[in-house]
């Protein structure tokens, strides 16, 4: 009799899938617990870069809001180390300068502020009085939490705007009318209070007055201390390389120029620097997620072998046994996988929600997510498998 | 009546008699130790025969079993079935011809936990090649033949021992095998239940598939039509006696 033996027919995906998952639908218990290491590790991961993505999104969003383009002018020292001051002129010629949109100042004034005059003169609070330009509120893309700004006509009485620091410590949560604080001696009526400012910190923590109401009690001199310039977006560097001449013709380098949304960038890289931490923490949760399902599935071969046997008898190919315990190490890392994004999209979530930021949650993390537990599930299925395939049939068989 | 059958070695012929479905000549199996188990073992089994091979626990049924289901391989001698030597083909190959020409019913049943009735019996045309609908289709026919087509979706741990026994049947059926190999398979049932069992496997017979049962129940093995007895690795009897219930 002469026969030709043909060789094993190959087992679909759907099969393959479904042997894969019988032996994880029979122990649901086992397979959940092991599943969960890896959901812990990539939920960490995800919520890592999830909350790091939505508050890079909301400093991001707060400098488009806040604009790149505001140049902050301030008097250096001069060659004797000596604090330097801005001339006079300074304001009007840098209002000249073309791509200059907006020129606003301020002017320190050395009296100080109190919530009354009881308070000892040593307790300033950190607070700094300020004679500001009427424009200074919008130089700065600033809005005001309560009140109004200075106007025509409050900056010629005594009339002061807190920043929103200034507010705090003066115990002014909320704008009480005809509430006065004293500045120098003086009785001031606090007209508003201005929300947080962050391209310019120093604002917070000072109390506004006009300039002719300060040139009044303080006698200053109408020099600025700084000046706040906006330009034209895409000439910021070459306004901010002439300013230092049109302020100070004679002496140009005692002229400090900076770019306060600098430091909100800078802010966005620490983020950056600070990730790698948790990022590191989340790969070791990964790295125990993935041995626990090597030993579940080391412990499920021994456990199976009549399974294997059998299945050697209906005639599964050490192949076919090979990729049933590699798809079930593959569905069950790839189960914690989903399992962890959803939690790591959960988290940030509830970040974002009570932090009041946008909410987001990279593609990279997602599919990176997926991606890593995957191969983990194959690194950690192939011992096992390959174990399981390497079984003689009657050695399986033998074993009750 | 009893028709005793005269042993003697013979020629290795392969395929000069389409009718011998099982051939083993001279098969000779050593286990690391060394442990010889099979002395030399000539035995050969037509189209259509219901045997029993009969022996106390260590006579060496079990491996004559393992290498007639090509689950093993002789140390020295020749396995054939249906006229091909097993020795000749690959694991995969192997693996192929199991799916295809070989059922087996064991002690032990090995149904999958957690699995249904029916998709436990799928499992025996899984490797086949054949989709998941007309398995399941098979399934649900071979289950009502066994008679437990009101237990379709029924995992093994609601059945009964005898149950579970005739799902493993109806899995060793579904895929039509020339040769159905049954290892103890009343040994974890009481009377009744082997009985419908044994029932069971000579209607297999009737339908034309060569049945072999390994037995140390004398009883069992007077169930089927021809009982060879193994002692010590060599077939002590070969007898034909036409089967008495038992």
């Amino acid at each position: 009799m002469s026969a030709t033996i043909q060789g094993p027919a190959r087992l679909s995906p759907t099969d393959t899938v479904r042997v894969g998952a019988s032996g994880l639908t029979s122990r649901p218990l086992r397979s959940t617990l092991s599943a969960l290491g890896i959901a812990i590790g990539i939920a960490a991961v995800v919520s890592v870069l999830g909350i790091s993505a939505s508050s890079q999104a909301a400093l991001i969003a707060q400098l488009d809001t806040l604009g790149t383009n505001l140049l902050q002018v301030q008097a250096g020292q001069n060659f004797g180390g000596a604090t330097s001051s801005l001339p006079l002129t300074a304001e009007p010629m840098l209002s000249r300068v073309g791509p200059v949109t907006t020129v606003a100042s301020v002017a320190t004034v050395s009296a100080k502020a109190y919530r009354t005059s009881y308070v000892p003169v040593g307790v300033t609070n950190g607070i700094q009085v300020k004679a500001a330009r009427l424009n200074l509120l919008d130089a700065l893309a600033g809005t005001m939490a309560q009140g109004s700004f200075l106007t025509k006509a409050t900056e010629n009485y005594p009339v002061v705007v807190l920043g929103a620091t200034t507010a705090v410590r003066l115990g002014f949560d909320t704008l009480i009318p005809n509430s006065v604080i004293d500045i120098g001696g003086k009785t001031y009526v606090v007209g508003g209070i201005m929300a947080s400012m962050p391209l310019a910190p120093d604002i917070d923590r000072s109390a506004l007055i006009g300039y002719p109401q300060a040139e009044r009690d303080f006698a200053i001199t109408g020099s600025p201390t700084t000046i706040y310039l906006r330009s034209t977006p895409d000439q910021v560097d070459a306004v901010s390389a002439v300013v230092p001449g049109t302020v100070n013709p004679a002496n140009p380098n005692e002229v400090n120029v900076s770019l306060p949304s600098d430091a909100l960038q800078a802010r966005i890289a620490t983020n950056d620097a600070f990730n790698s931490l948790f990022l590191g923490l989340g790969a070791v949760a990964l790295l125990v997620g993935g041995v626990g399902i090597a030993n579940v599935m080391v412990i499920s071969v021994l456990e199976r072998r009549s399974e294997i046997g059998l299945r050697r008898a209906l005639g599964a190919t050490r192949g076919n046994i090979r990729s049933q315990f590699l798809t079930e190490a593959l569905l069950l890392a790839g189960a914690g996988g989903v399992a962890g994004v959803l939690l790591g999209a959960v988290i940030t979530w509830i970040y974002s929600s009570t932090r009041s930021v946008q909410f987001v949650v990279p593609v990279t993390a997602v599919a990176g997510g997926i991606a890593v537990s995957l191969v983990l599930g194959a690194i950690a299925g192939l011992y096992p498998a390959v174990r399981a395939a390497r079984l003689a049939p009657t050695e399986a068989l033998r074993s009750v | 009546m009893s028709q005793v059958t005269v042993l003697t070695p013979q020629p290795i012929d392969r395929g000069d008699d389409p009718r011998d479905v099982m051939q083993l000549v001279n098969v000779r199996k050593i286990y690391p130790g060394p442990v010889e188990v099979l002395h030399g073992v000539d035995l050969t089994i037509k189209v259509g025969e219901l045997v029993s091979i009969v022996g106390p626990s260590g006579s060496g049924k079990t491996t004559l079993l393992h290498l007639m289901g090509t689950l093993d391989q002789p140390t020295s001698g020749q396995v054939l079935i249906n006229g091909i030597e097993v020795s000749s083909l690959s694991d995969r190959q192997l693996s192929a011809f199991r799916a295809r020409t070989l059922g087996f019913v064991f002690q032990q049943f090995y149904l999958i936990d957690g699995v249904s009735a029916v998709d436990n019996v799928a499992n025996g045309l899984l490797y086949s090649g054949v989709s998941l609908a007309r398995r399941r289709e098979l399934a649900v026919r071979a289950l009502r033949r066994v008679g437990l087509g009101h237990r379709l979706g029924q995992p093994p741990a609601k059945l009964s021992g005898g149950e579970r026994q005739r799902v493993a049947i109806a899995r060793a059926l579904m895929a039509r095998p020339a040769i159905v190999l049954a290892d103890e398979p009343t040994g974890s049932l009481d009377t009744q239940s082997g009985d419908g069992v044994l029932q069971l496997l000579r209607e297999l017979n009737t339908d034309g598939t060569t049945v072999i049962v390994i037995t140390h129940d004398p009883a069992v093995a007077e169930a089927m039509d021809r009982q060879v007895t193994i002692r010590d690795g060599l077939i002590v009897s070969d007898v034909v006696t036409g089967g008495v219930p038992r």
